[in-house]
């Protein structure tokens, strides 16, 4: 009896895996056929790090990674979001290199990659899902991937030389990992 | 003790922004119903429908305030709630509180009104020509213009427009408030000034500043669209807590935000300029209709800025400049970022443009024959000193390789018939304090822990400009200690006291100060200590990197056993710091005095390519030279041109922002409202600091960078014209006008295809 209750609750609702942890939402309690991606994450599960801006995905500030490729949490539905990975950047983990380079971004002529930070984890997941597709892009390919971002404060130098660092950490890990006696 | 730094947690997600504070228990979500048409009388609300929607739901309207309902400081015609006739679309009329904040919208949706529409103006001439003004019109003048027009060679009239702009700071306006014991409020507010936010509050509310306190967290962005306008949506979140008791959350969606909050304020200008058979600028008039919209707010001191930059890096004798602050029935107009000094710099620099081409000027050397020098005055009577302008013109030339470049452009131009090139200078001359004298002041209090660690709150707000970062540097260097050991606070009012707003530019210069006052003072108790203790002169030691030094020798005293000391022997190891920015006057009668402490200079050189069939275009390349004094921090003074550089490019260029006659926004999305991303910047922006320029008038030799450097964007608009002006249009497409050309900023590709097919001439 308790088993089919549980089965058939588990028909009207959605899993999503969530940073590595499978999640349950009953439809009714915990969202509606509406609810965004976005909303999902942020006031159910508390991943504020990504941001709600424009809420039309006119400015990637939502953006989460969805089984490795990049989405606009505010345009996605929940429901379609079941049974898929979806990542948000407090699941990066600190020696990712996207956040490293956009942690140490400092160079003379570019500058930082931040300054009020609130568009960072949108432009970090999106910089993620270009480097999982393409690992050493041109710059051209970084300013069309990263295009639908938006930096108010306008450190775009700072940003596109950042993913251009992060790529060139990814390569050095690989020949390091490749390398006799390199580390893993 | 290594405090976690700013970025990194940004970068893991876990910084809080207003909107990332976990909701409280039986917190309430505020939702404001706002006025349906531009202007209008209220003659009832009927909130019936939405009471019974929900048990939580509650709605405010005016006669619920139990202060003042009044919010405008300069001049009362803003009321928290409106209480009668409104004057803009978007204006609050009441506020619906609910459990949720979809509960609260729908809420407020069911909110039925009874009004009679009235005719309303959005267009700043027209509302002049009504008589219809803020306040009365400003004029300053020096010379004799009228005189000298008569013995000029040359002499160009015409009119110029400039659009607004919208903040898009990414985080919008919000607010929670907390209701505590005895009718006290406690906010957290997204402003760039958390003591007019608590004056508001203690207006609206009827309570005492002492009963409100204010906390500004970091901001995800303001660039002046936080520094009046946020105080509504805090004030209404406070008189939520007021009337429940409970704590009430005010928080903006984006098409919200810019439905119903201020922009760069739009100006329609006439020039005449004047100048004789050399090139020399004889005469200059400019009448500036500035679109204030509905409400005083920030208008007479942005207006005053335009008057003060009228001339901006030029030498002009003979000048008078009117201002006019037109009340139209648009949401009221406000601060960004260079605050009035963009639109009167834009008018100069087109009266400029029209003289070159009509006295067959090269546009450079026009500009270097007309540049100031030191020995000169500008038309206020603050006489210009320590004038870099010259230098910074000279080098950007250099950088640019601008002779070359300038030939290149021409030779591809005759090779090219549908694709052209441009390019364009632009010197600044900026002048840095708040205009409003009692503004120029600030205050700090630092607090050296027993452990040795080290708190500093000023009046500083912390939105991305990194002041917080500039102030940790300035304190660690005062005290002699690792950076690490420095936390800079939260910009808290029971903190810091009767602060002004984080703005004008001055953030690190008033609030460094500041802080550093205080560091000094700690610093000296506690090195008369050290004397004590190592039988010194407290004139010979030093604290560095954390030692106390005698002479050129490191002592064995360290800064954590030199502060453990001090507390055991009982010496105040908290100091409170202040300043108040020196030498500042001005007679607003006579419009003559020293308005400004410093000026910072700079050059920026922008080249673009234009589609001479589509009229769209691209920015190549930037070339900055920008004085910053000694750069307190590099990364972060090269943020704030490169970012400054951003929004006055996408201002000049690419940012359309539009009412249509009836006062409704029609770019209220960010879908529809265009703002520079990653592909719009030029491909290359090199960005240099003047050398050996330090700055005796500021914190640690430097300064001011948040504005100036926006107006290097107006080089992009003159690039654009450059461009368009090499294209072949001797086979019109259209019936050609017979108007003289219009300055119109922004240049957007639709005004730069109406040019190429001779609609614009």
């Amino acid at each position: 009896m308790q088993k089919n209750e549980a089965a058939s609750s588990r028909e009207r609702g959605i899993r999503i895996r969530v940073n590595g942890q499978w999640r349950d939402f009953a439809l009714g309690d915990d969202l509606s056929a509406s609810t965004t991606l976005a909303y999902l994450l942020r006031e159910r599960l508390g991943f504020t790090g990504l941001k709600v801006s424009c809420d039309e995905g006119a400015c990637g500030a939502c953006t989460v990674l969805e089984d490795g490729a990049a989405v606009l949490s505010c345009m996605v539905l929940a429901v379609e979001a079941d049974g898929h990975d979806i990542q948000t950047i407090e699941g990066l983990p600190a020696d990712d290199p996207v956040v490293e380079a956009f942690a140490e971004q400092s160079e003379p002529g570019f500058g930082t990659a931040l300054q009020c930070g609130y568009c960072t984890p949108g432009f970090v997941m999106t910089a993620r899902a270009l480097l999982n597709a393409n690992p050493s892009p041109t710059l051209a390919e970084v300013k069309e991937a990263l295009g639908g971002n938006i930096c108010r404060c306008g450190c775009y130098a700072g940003i596109a030389r950042a993913v251009l660092n992060a790529s060139a950490k990814i390569a050095a890990r690989k020949a390091g990992a490749a390398a006799p006696g390199g580390r893993a | 003790m290594k405090p976690t730094k700013e970025s990194e947690l940004n970068l893991s997600g876990a910084t809080r922004y207003l909107d990332d504070l976990p909701a409280t228990e039986g917190m309430l979500y505020g939702v404001p119903l706002t006025s349906p048409c531009a202007r209008g009388l209220l003659r009832g609300i009927d909130a019936s429908a939405a009471l019974a929607l929900d048990a939580s739901v509650s709605v405010l309207t005016a006669s619920d305030i139990p202060g003042e309902n009044q919010l405008g400081e300069a001049v009362s015609d803003e009321s928290l709630l409106v209480d009668g006739e409104w004057s803009y679309l978007g204006q609050c009329l009441a506020l619906a509180l609910a459990a949720t904040p979809s509960l609260a919208r729908k809420a407020a949706a069911l909110v039925r009104i009874v009004y009679d529409e009235l005719e309303a103006v959005t267009d700043a001439r027209a509302a002049a020509e009504s008589g219809s003004f803020i306040l009365p019109s400003r004029t300053m003048r020096s010379g004799d213009p009228a005189s000298a027009f008569s013995r000029c060679a040359i002499v160009v009239e015409g009119r110029v427009e400039s659009g607004g702009q919208e903040h898009v700071y990414l985080e919008a306006q919000g607010a929670i408030a907390e209701s505590l014991e005895g009718g006290r409020v406690r906010v957290v507010s997204g402003t760039q000034a958390p003591s007019g936010v608590q004056r508001a509050i203690a207006r609206t509310l009827g309570l005492g500043m002492h009963d409100v306190e204010v906390e500004a967290r970091r901001l995800g962005g303001a660039f002046g669209g936080k520094e009046d306008q946020a105080a509504q949506w805090a004030a209404l979140a406070a008189l939520g807590a007021a009337r429940t008791g409970k704590t009430v959350k005010v928080y903006l969606n984006r098409r919200e935000d810019m439905n119903w909050t201020g922009k760069r304020h739009p100006y329609s200008s006439d020039y005449k300029l004047g100048l004789d058979a050399e090139g020399r600028i004889l005469a200059y008039e400019a009448d500036y209709y500035q679109n204030s919209g509905a409400c005083c707010d920030l208008s007479p001191a942005i207006l005053s800025r335009t008057l003060f930059h009228a001339a901006s890096a030029y030498r002009i004798p003979n000048l008078r400049v009117t201002g006019r602050m037109c009340r139209t029935n648009l949401p009221p107009f406000t601060a960004f970022r260079g605050f009035g000094a963009p639109q009167g710099v834009f008018v100069i620099e087109c009266a400029l443009d029209a003289a070159a081409r009509e006295g067959g000027w090269d546009p450079v050397e026009l500009r270097l024959k007309n540049l100031l020098a030191e020995g000169d005055s500008f038309h206020f009577g603050q006489p210009v000193a320590d004038c870099r302008a010259r230098r910074t013109v000279d080098r950007t030339l250099e950088l640019s390789r601008w002779t070359e470049l300038r030939a290149e452009i021409d030779s591809f131009n005759s090779a090219h018939r549908l694709v052209k090139r441009g390019a364009a200078i632009l010197p600044i001359c900026f002048g840095v304090s708040f205009t409003k004298l009692v503004m120029n002041q600030g205050g700090a209090l630092v607090h050296v822990y027993g452990d040795g660690s080290v708190s500093v709150s000023t009046g500083a707000v912390e939105m991305g400009q990194q002041v917080a970062r500039k102030i940790q540097v300035i304190a660690a260097r005062s005290l002699g200690i690792p950076e690490g050991l420095v936390r800079v606070e939260s910009t808290r009012t029971a903190s810091v006291a009767n602060t002004y707003s984080t703005a004008a530019s001055t953030g690190s210069d008033i609030n460094g100060m500041a802080a550093l006052a205080a560091c000094e003072e700690i610093r000296g108790r506690l090195l008369g200590l050290a004397a004590r203790m190592l039988g010194a002169d407290k004139g010979e030691l030093r604290i560095e990197s954390g030692f106390v030094t005698k002479g050129c020798e490191i002592t064995e005293l360290a800064w954590k056993e030199l502060v453990d000391k001090a507390h055991l022997d009982r010496i105040d190891l908290s100091a409170h710091g202040f300043y108040a920015t020196p030498g500042l006057f001005y007679d607003m009668k006579a419009e003559r005095g020293s308005p400004f402490a410093y000026h910072v200079y700079g050059c920026s050189a922008v080249t673009a390519t234009l589609d001479a069939l589509r009229g769209t275009y691209r920015f190549d390349e930037a070339f900055i030279v920008h004085d910053v004094g000694e750069s307190i921090d590099y990364d972060v003074d090269l943020g704030q041109v490169e970012g400054a550089f951003a929004q006055g490019l996408g201002w000049a260029a690419l940012e359309d922002l539009r009412y249509d006659e009836r006062g409704r926004l029609l770019s209220d999305t960010l879908s529809t409202y265009k703002l520079p991303d990653l592909r719009f910047m030029p491909s290359a922006v090199k960005i240099e600091f003047l050398e050996g320029a330090p700055n005796p008038k500021a914190v640690m030799r430097s300064k001011a960078i948040g504005e100036p450097p926006l107006l290097y964007g107006i080089a992009g608009y003159f690039a654009i014209l450059d461009a368009l002006r090499a294209v072949d249009r001797t086979h019109p497409t259209k019936a050609p006008s017979s108007a003289p050309y219009a300055y119109d900023l922004p240049m957007t590709p639709e005004k730069a295809l109406d040019f190429i097919q001779g609609v614009r001439r």
